[in-house]
């Protein structure tokens, strides 16, 4: 049994009236691919901001790579998210002006120093050796994806999540997309949580939960999708 | 009280010392702790029992000497220390682990010790001369409480902040000279930067001792004017201001040129970039030791420069001489001559003048001497903790030696006790006056 890299009990998170996640309890073993869907407005962006250390819960235990979030200070939860977490969003939040090889240098300087010859290499990895000129501007959908993707990576990340990064990609582009990221999970060994709309994507998973008004109603493991 | 509130700059210097000692030695907090304050206690006493036994011109001369031996070990360590950065010096190994040994730590911190307590007595001694036994025994009580307080600090300063034994020495000296700046006969500065201007002085007349300064008709104007540069008061403060900072800017480089850890071998990007990036932060850190002794050191500069110390410095008081040509001064009267304190006056006689001052010395003898000396420009003296300062050079003299010619000394001037009164004889002073004092004032105005 793998170690488990998340693990959360009666992890809530309100916002004044509004419970956006109730008590959750869920257990992530390391190396998993753990889909996450629902309806929207069902806690799935809650659930990945409080676990990517980018909010805080309102109540309940959160411990990430055996660290407790909550007891990190602002520096600390900084510290943890540029070295623990890899984020790859729908709008992918690229900075326009800046080239495709100096948006992934970008998270290198925040990481540490940046490494001109590493961020090439990172894009090349993800097939994009012939753009690391082109701005944003300049890429398809997929393309900045894919930016997005060597972006998230570059800092050799534990645990990378997905908030419906193939929400705005044609069907081509998904593929491509999800076989690049299993083929870098493979080589990586990283944890991936990914929250999507769409059961095609999900069906790339180990195991997928349901979410509705902020509670778990579903957990199924990919073998039982097969089944189904 | 008011002695104690003055130590407070010092205790300030020792909190540091201690601080970085503790920081410098890590994981051994008791013995650094124990040898340090050993030190300071041994300090405080060594230097008590000097004042007792021998004048305190010998006691500040040997605490003096104690610090510029503090120097040159600095400036010993900065050179190593670059020298070891560009990576030639892999035979000095052992010197990286005679640092890491436990007695070099209690060495060091004893040693630490023992000039900080000498600085603070010094202090002590030098404001006042009663009561010095009990300040003493209240000093060690605040050395200790200090050290305490700065070994609370030293826990809470975070990891990453490290001192690099080259660094360590040089805060630590800085500290002491810092806190010497303040006492006028422990100041390092002025001394330095009056060596420096003798140096170039005797350079120059060695080059012309040797005739290897042309003296030709045509050029000799062309040339007494750029030597007359040499001469000038600014050669002595820039040079000293050199020497004086070298060795912290040494050591500063030597920390930037440190190589950074080879990580080649090590596969993955972020990992190799976090362990050059941590790699260059701890240098940073390192590196800021240092620049705060250059700081410091820039602070006794200053303090060395306009000190904080108030002279004695009366006006002159005009006299003339009666028929006989003779300055008659009684003793007591308006200004009593014999209370320690140095009495200017002013003789005129037609378009000349003289300038001189009677002073007791500590002995009990009555000296008169012009407010000059035979090599500075005439800018008179002041008086001030246990001696009298040339205001051109900064050149300490002691109370002692003032009525004895040489040097920087005040010129003695011959004089009579007639009585109640002291007796100068107006020509001689005149004369002397223009003999030496102007004769040198000429020299250094005209550069030759």
């Amino acid at each position: 049994m793998a170690e488990l890299i998340i693990e959360t009990t009666n992890l809530t998170r309100n916002y004044g009236d509004i419970c956006a996640l109730k008590p959750l309890d869920l257990q992530v073993p390391e190396g998993e691919w753990l889909t996450v869907m629902g309806h929207s407005g069902s806690g799935k962006s809650t659930l990945m901001n409080l676990v990517g250390g980018l909010d805080r819960p309102s109540a309940g235990s959160l411990q990430v790579g055996g660290k407790d979030l909550l007891a990190f200070t602002e520096d600390g939860l900084a510290r943890f998210r540029r070295e623990f977490v890899g984020i790859i969003f729908q709008q992918h939040h690229l900075v326009p002006y800046l080239t495709a090889v100096e948006n992934v240098m970008l998270a290198q300087y925040f990481h540490s120093v940046p490494d001109e010859a590493e961020a090439r290499s990172s894009l090349e990895r993800v097939g994009l050796g012939h753009r690391l000129k082109n701005r944003p501007g300049e890429l398809s959908g997929g393309e900045q994806q894919r930016v997005c993707i060597a972006r998230a990576i570059i800092n050799s990340p534990k645990l990378l999540l997905g908030d419906e990064p193939t929400g705005n990609l044609d069907q081509k582009s998904t593929l491509m997309v999800m076989e690049l990221l299993k083929e870098l999970r493979a080589e990586e060994k990283f944890t991936v949580i990914m929250v999507t709309h769409n059961q095609e994507v999900a069906a790339w998973g180990d195991r997928t939960i349901y979410l509705n008004d902020g509670m778990l109603v579903r957990e199924e493991s990919r073998l039982k999708v097969a089944e189904v | 009280m008011a002695t104690l509130l003055k130590l407070i700059p010092h205790l300030f210097a020792w909190f540091g010392i201690v601080l970085i000692m503790l920081r410098g030695f890590s994981g051994r907090r008791s013995s650094v702790m124990l040898a340090g304050m050993i030190g300071f206690v041994i300090g405080v006493t060594g230097t008590f029992i000097l004042f007792r036994s021998y004048p305190g011109s010998v006691t500040f001369g040997v605490v003096k000497s104690v610090l510029g031996m503090s120097f040159i070990l600095l400036w010993g360590c900065s050179v190593v220390a670059i020298y070891r950065s560009t990576d030639r010096a892999k035979v000095m190994s052992w010197g990286k682990r005679l640092i890491k040994t436990p007695s070099t730590a209690i060495i060091a911190s004893c040693l630490a010790g023992v000039g900080a307590g000498a600085v603070c007595t010094c202090r002590l001694s030098a404001a006042t001369t009663d009561g010095v036994a009990m300040a003493s025994v209240l000093l060690l009580l605040a050395a200790g409480a200090v050290a305490y307080i700065a070994l609370a600090f030293e826990k809470r300063m975070p990891e990453a902040f490290k001192v690099s034994p080259a660094g360590m020495l040089a805060i630590v000296t800085a500290l002491l000279l810092f806190s010497a700046s303040s006492i006028l006969r422990l100041d390092l500065f002025s001394p330095l930067s009056m060596k420096v201007m003798k140096g170039v002085h005797d350079f120059v007349h060695q080059f012309m001792e040797s005739i290897l300064i042309p003296d030709h008709l045509f050029v000799r104007s062309y040339i007494w004017k750029t030597i007359g540069l040499l001469f000038s008061k600014e050669v002595g403060f820039w040079g000293g201001m050199v020497i004086w900072f070298t060795p912290a800017i040494l050591i500063v480089l030597a920390i930037q040129f440190e190589r950074l850890p080879a990580v080649a071998h090590i596969r993955q990007g972020a990992q190799r970039r976090r362990v050059l990036v941590d790699a260059i932060r701890a240098r940073r850190y390192r590196a800021l030791i240092p620049v705060f002794a250059l700081l410091l050191l820039a602070a006794a500069t200053y303090q060395s420069c306009f000190p904080s110390v108030e002279y004695w410095d009366p006006k002159p008081l005009p006299v003339t001489a009666g028929s006989s040509g003779e300055i008659i001064i009684p003793k007591k009267g308006e200004i009593n001559l014999e209370d320690g304190k140095l009495h200017k006056y002013i003789f005129r006689q037609g378009v000349k003048e003289a300038r001189f001052f009677v002073l007791m010395t500590p002995a009990g003898e009555l000296t008169v001497d012009l407010d000059a000396c035979a090599i500075c420009k005439p800018d008179g003296y002041g008086q001030a903790e246990g001696s009298v300062i040339c205001y051109y050079c900064k050149t300490l003299i002691p109370l002692e030696t003032v009525g004895k010619p040489g040097g920087c000394n005040p010129v003695p001037i011959p004089f009579t006790e007639n009585g109640d009164s002291v007796v100068v004889d107006g020509l001689t002073l005149i004369n002397s006056w223009s003999a030496t004092v102007q004769a040198t004032a000429r020299v250094k105005e005209g550069g030759k």
